[in-house]
C-alpha cells in the first residue's frame, strides 16, 4: 500500500510560474555542423563539396550569431498541470540508533596515517634482513634476492644470466629498493586501517594469517608477475620473511597511540582553523568540541 | 511500484505531421530530445558494428573458412573496433549524460544548449561520414572502400605507400569531426554540473552520476584533444607531405602509437565511468540502502582519471620501450586498480544487508559486478610487462577489452536503458522479456568471451583472416561464435522490448522504482522545462527527504 506524502500537483504550488522561457529551437547548428562535416568531406570527393560545406558552416556561424546576439532567442512555454506523486511503499526505515546531532562514523578510533608508515618501514626493515640472509646463507650472495625482486617490473633483470644474479648491479638495486620500500610504505598505511577492525588477536590475523593468506596468492600468480622470482623462489624463505614483515609491522602499528576519528568534524576545523560557529551547538547549549 | 499512473487534466495531444514533427527534433536544443537522439543513434551503431562482429565470427567459426575475402575482414574488424568505441560507446553515454545530468541536478538544460544541438549532429555527421566510405572511398579511386588498419590505425600502415585511396582519410576525417563534438559535449557537461546546479545542490550533495560524469567529461577534453591533434599530424603527413609519422623520413611509429594511445586507454576509462555512474545510481536504489562511502567512491573516481591519464603505454610493452617506461607504466597500471577495487567494494557495500530487488536493470548490474572484476584482473595480469609480453597480441588480450567493454559498457548500459526508460518514454519495459534479455545475452556473452581467453593462451594471434586446423583453436572458435550468435538474438529480443513497451508496456508514473534523486520528480516523459519550479535540495537524496519527513 503506498503511502501519499504529498498530492500537490507542482505548477500549483505557491510561486511556481504559469509559463516558462525555454531555448527556441534552432536549425543553425545542424546547419554548421552538416558544413563543416561536409567541408572535411570535400578532402576525399571533390572541392566542389567543400565549398558547399564552407557556405554553409559560413551560413550556419551567422544564424547562430543572430541567434544569441544580441538577445537569446527564447520561447515561452505554458506549464503543464502535472501530477506528481512523491510516494512510497516503504515507509519502514531501519535505522542505527545514533545520537541526534550527528551520523554514526565508525571506526571511533584509529592509528594516524604515521603509524601505518613506521610500521611498513619497520616491517620492510625485518623482511629485508630475512631476505638477505637467504641470500647469504642459502644462495652465497646478499645481492641475489634484490636481483630477483627487480624483476616484478624491471626487464633487465629478466635478461640477467646466472652468474650476473649473484652481483650488484646498481640499476636493478636502485630499482628493487624503491619497489620494497614503496610497497612496504602502502602494506604498512594498510594494516594501519586494518587493525582496529580487528579488535582481537590483532597481529595473529594482520602478521599471521594475512601473510600465509597473502603468500598463497603469491603462490599462484607469481609465474605471471614474475617469471626470474617464480624459477628461484624458495618457498620457506618467502613466507618467513612474508610473516616476519606481518609480525614487525603489526607490533610496531599497534604500539603507536590511536586517534579519534576526525571525519564527523567539518573540513575547517580538520584543517587547523579555530573559530566559533564551525560546528552546530549541542542542545545543552553548549559548542561542540 | 510506487504509482501506477500519471493523468494530467486538461491536456489535449494534436497529432502532427511527420514533417513538423521531424523538424522539432532536427532543430531541437532540449537537452532530453538530444539525449534521446544520441542514444538512438548510439542503438544504430550498435546494431551495424553487432552484424559486422558477427561476420568476423561466422569468418573464425571454422579453419580455413572463406565466407569473406581476407581485404574484407580486414575492413570488418576496423570499423567494428571504430564504430563501437567511437560511433556506440561514447555516443549511447553522452545521451545518457545529456538525458539526465540536468534533470538530477535541478537544471532546465544544459548550460549551453546550442552547443548541445551542434556537438549532436557533429558527431552523429561524422558515423555517418565513416560508412560513406563504403560507397565514396571505392567509387573514386578503385583502391578498397572501408577503412582497413585497424582502430589503432597504427604508422606506417597508414602511409600513403600501404594505405592508397581514401578509406584512411574517411577514417581520419570521420574521427576528426566527431572528435570535435565529444570536445564540445564534454565542455557543456562540466558547465552545466559546475555552474547550473539548483539551491542547495552543493557538490558534496551532487548525485554521483552527476561526479562521475562530471570527471568522465574532464578526461574526454584531456583525452580526445590530443587524438584530434594526432588526426591533423596523419592528414598533413597524408596531403601535405609531412613526416611525422614516416619513418623513412625521419618521422617516428612510435609517436603515432604514443598520441594514439594517450588518447585511447583513457577511452577505455571515459566509456566505464558513466557505467561506474549507473551503478552507482541503480544498485542503491534496488538494494533499499544509501550508497556506501559516497565521498570515498567520488574520490575513487578522481583517483582514477588521474591516474589512467597515465597508464596508456601499457599497450606498447611490445614495441621496444625501454625498461625503465616498462616499469613505469606497469606499476601505475597496478595503481589504478586500487580505486577500482575500493568502487567495487563499496557497491557490494551497498548491497550488503540490504533488500535487493531483482529487477532486470539490478540484474544487469550484478553480472557488471562480476564480470567487471573478472575484466580487471585480467587487465591486471597483462599489466605486467612480463606477462604481457606473451600475451600481447593474442585472443587473451581481445578476450580482455571484450570482456571490459561488453562485460562493463554494454551491461551498463543495458541497466541503464531498463532503468531510465520509463523516465523517457513513460512506459515501464515488460520485466518478462527484460529477463528472457538479460539470460540469454548472460550465456551468449560467456560463451563467447569466457572461452575466448582459451586461444589467446593457446596462441591465437588477434586479427587472423583463418587458421590451420589443428592447433586446439577448432572447437573454441565455433563455441565462441555460437555464443555470439545468443547475444545476437538477446539483443533482438530487446528491441522488440523497446518498441512493444513503448506503444503498450505498463505506465510507468513518475517515480516507478521508488527513487530518491531529482529526475523521478517530474513527470515521465518531463515536461520541455523540466521543473515548473526549481527544487530546493537539503541533502543527497532529496526525495527521500520528501518521502520520510520524519527525518528532517
Amino acid at each position: 500500500m503506498a503511502t501519499l506524502l504529498t498530492t500537490e500537483p507542482m505548477s500549483e504550488s505557491p510561486g511556481a510560474p504559469r509559463e516558462i522561457e525555454v531555448p527556441a529551437p534552432t536549425a543553425w547548428p545542424f546547419v554548421l555542423a552538416f558544413g563543416f562535416t561536409l567541408l572535411a568531406a570535400g578532402l576525399v570527393t571533390t572541392i566542389t563539396v567543400s565549398v558547399f560545406g564552407a557556405v554553409l558552416a559560413l551560413a550556419g556561424c551567422i544564424g547562430w550569431f543572430r541567434e544569441v546576439f544580441p538577445h537569446e532567442h527564447e520561447e515561452v512555454v505554458p506549464v503543464l498541470p502535472e501530477d506528481i506523486r512523491i510516494t512510497t511503499e516503504r515507509s519502514i526505515v531501519e535505522r542505527l540508533p545514533i545520537p541526534a546531532y550527528r551520523r554514526a562514523w565508525l571506526p571511533v578510533h584509529t592509528y594516524p596515517i604515521s603509524a601505518g608508515v613506521k610500521g611498513g618501514w619497520a616491517g620492510a626493515v625485518a623482511m629485508a634482513i630475512l631476505a638477505c640472509a637467504y641470500g647469504v646463507l642459502k644462495a652465497g650472495s646478499v645481492w641475489y634476492p634484490i636481483n630477483l625482486l627487480a624483476a616484478v617490473v624491471y626487464a633487465e633483470s629478466l635478461k640477467l644470466g646466472p652468474a650476473q644474479l649473484y652481483s650488484f648491479h646498481a640499476d636493478t638495486f636502485a630499482i628493487a629498493l624503491v619497489l620494497h620500500g614503496l610497497v612496504s610504505t602502502l602494506v604498512g598505511v594498510l594494516y594501519g586501517a586494518m587493525l582496529p577492525m580487528f579488535a582481537r588477536r590483532p597481529i595473529v590475523l594482520g602478521g599471521l594469517i594475512g601473510p600465509v593468506l597473502w603468500s598463497g596468492l603469491l603462490y599462484t600468480i607469481l609465474g605471471f608477475l614474475n617469471p626470474l622470482l617464480a624459477s628461484h623462489i624458495d618457498w620457506p624463505w618467502f613466507i618467513a620473511s612474508q610473516v616476519a614483515f606481518g609480525i614487525v609491522a603489526g607490533i610496531v602499528v599497534t604500539k603507536q597511540s590511536r586517534k579519534p576519528t576526525r571525519e564527523n568534524l567539518p573540513f575547517l576545523m580538520r584543517a587547523g582553523i579555530e573559530a566559533p560557529g564551525i560546528i552546530p551547538p549541542r542542545e545543552n547549549g553548549e559548542d561542540g568540541q | 511500484m510506487s504509482s501506477n499512473a500519471i493523468t494530467i487534466p486538461g491536456v489535449q495531444i494534436d497529432e502532427k505531421p511527420w514533417v513538423d514533427t521531424l523538424h522539432e527534433w532536427v532543430t531541437t536544443v532540449d537537452h532530453k530530445r538530444l539525449g534521446v537522439l544520441y542514444i538512438l543513434y548510439a542503438l544504430l551503431f550498435l546494431v551495424v558494428a553487432g552484424v559486422e562482429a558477427l561476420i568476423i565470427r561466422i569468418q573464425l567459426m571454422f579453419p580455413h573458412n572463406h565466407f569473406v575475402s581476407p581485404q574484407v575482414f580486414n575492413r570488418l574488424f576496423t570499423m567494428h573496433g571504430t564504430t563501437m568505441v567511437f560511433f556506440m560507446g561514447m555516443p549511447i553515454l553522452f545521451g545518457f549524460a545529456n538525458y539526465l545530468v540536468p534533470l538530477m541536478i535541478g537544471a532546465r538544460d544544459m548550460a549551453f544548449p546550442r552547443l548541445n544541438a551542434f556537438s549532436f549532429w557533429l558527431s552523429a555527421m561524422g558515423g555517418f561520414l565513416l560508412y560513406f566510405s563504403l560507397v565514396g572511398a571505392n567509387g573514386l579511386y578503385g583502391a578498397g572502400n572501408a577503412p582497413d588498419a585497424g582502430w589503432w590505425a597504427y604508422a606506417p600502415l597508414t602511409a600513403r605507400a600501404f594505405s592508397p585511396g581514401h578509406s584512411t582519410d574517411y577514417w581520419t576525417l570521420a574521427l576528426l569531426v566527431s572528435g570535435f563534438g565529444s570536445i564540445g559535449t564534454a565542455i557543456n557537461i562540466i558547465a552545466t554540473i559546475l555552474c547550473m546546479r539548483c539551491p542547495g545542490m552543493k557538490l558534496n550533495r551532487m548525485p554521483l552520476l552527476a561526479w562521475l560524469n562530471l570527471v568522465m567529461a574532464g578526461m574526454v577534453l584531456l583525452a580526445v584533444s590530443p587524438l584530434t591533434a594526432a588526426q591533423f599530424m596523419l592528414l598533413i603527413d597524408r596531403y601535405l607531405g609531412g613526416h611525422f609519422f614516416d619513418t623513412q623520413a625521419g618521422g617516428s611509429a612510435m609517436l603515432w602509437m604514443h598520441f594514439f594511445w594517450i588518447f585511447g586507454h583513457p577511452e577505455v576509462y571515459v566509456l566505464i565511468i558513466p557505467c561506474f555512474a549507473f551503478m552507482s545510481e541503480i544498485i542503491p536504489v534496488f538494494s533499499r540502502k544509501p550508497i556506501f562511502g559516497y565521498p570515498v567512491m567520488v574520490a575513487a573516481t578522481v583517483c582514477i582519471g588521474f591516474v589512467s591519464m597515465s597508464v596508456w603505454a601499457h599497450h606498447m610493452f611490445s614495441v621496444g620501450m625501454n625498461s625503465y617506461a616498462n616499469s613505469f607504466f606497469t606499476i601505475t597500471t597496478m595503481a589504478v586498480g586500487v580505486p577500482t577495487g575500493i568502487k567495487i567494494f563499496n557497491w557490494l557495500g551497498t548491497m550488503w544487508g540490504g533488500k535487493i530487488q531483482f529487477k532486470v536493470p539490478m540484474l544487469f548490474c550484478i553480472a557488471f559486478l562480476f564480470q567487471f572484476l573478472t575484466a580487471g584482473l585480467t587487465g591486471i595480469m597483462l599489466g605486467s610487462a612480463a606477462f604481457d609480453s606473451q600475451l600481447t597480441l593474442s585472443y587473451f588480450v581481445v578476450a580482455h577489452f571484450h570482456y571490459t567493454l561488453v562485460g562493463g559498457v554494454v551491461f551498463g548500459v543495458f541497466a541503464a536503458l531498463y532503468y531510465w526508460y520509463p523516465k523517457i518514454t513513460g512506459r515501464i519495459l515488460n520485466e518478462t522479456l527484460g529477463k528472457l534479455h538479460f539470460w540469454l545475452f548472460l550465456i551468449g556473452f560467456h560463451l563467447t568471451f569466457d572461452l575466448m581467453h582459451i586461444p589467446g593462451l593457446l596462441g591465437m594471434p588477434r586479427r587472423i583472416y583463418t587458421y590451420e586446423p589443428g592447433r586446439g583453436w577448432d572447437t573454441v572458435n565455433l563455441l565462441i561464435s555460437v555464443g555470439g550468435f545468443i547475444q545476437a538474438i538477446a539483443v533482438v529480443i530487446f528491441a522488440a522490448n523497446l518498441v512493444v513497451s513503448y506503444f503498450k508496456g505498463k505506465k510507468a508514473g513518475n517515480d516507478p522504482w521508488d527513487a530518491w534523486t531529482l529526475e523521478w520528480a517530474t513527470s515521465s516523459p518531463p515536461p520541455a522545462y523540466n521543473f515548473a519550479s526549481i527544487p530546493l535540495v537539503a541533502s543527497r537524496r532529496p526525495l527521500w527527504d520528501l518521502k520520510h519527513p520524519e527525518d528532517q
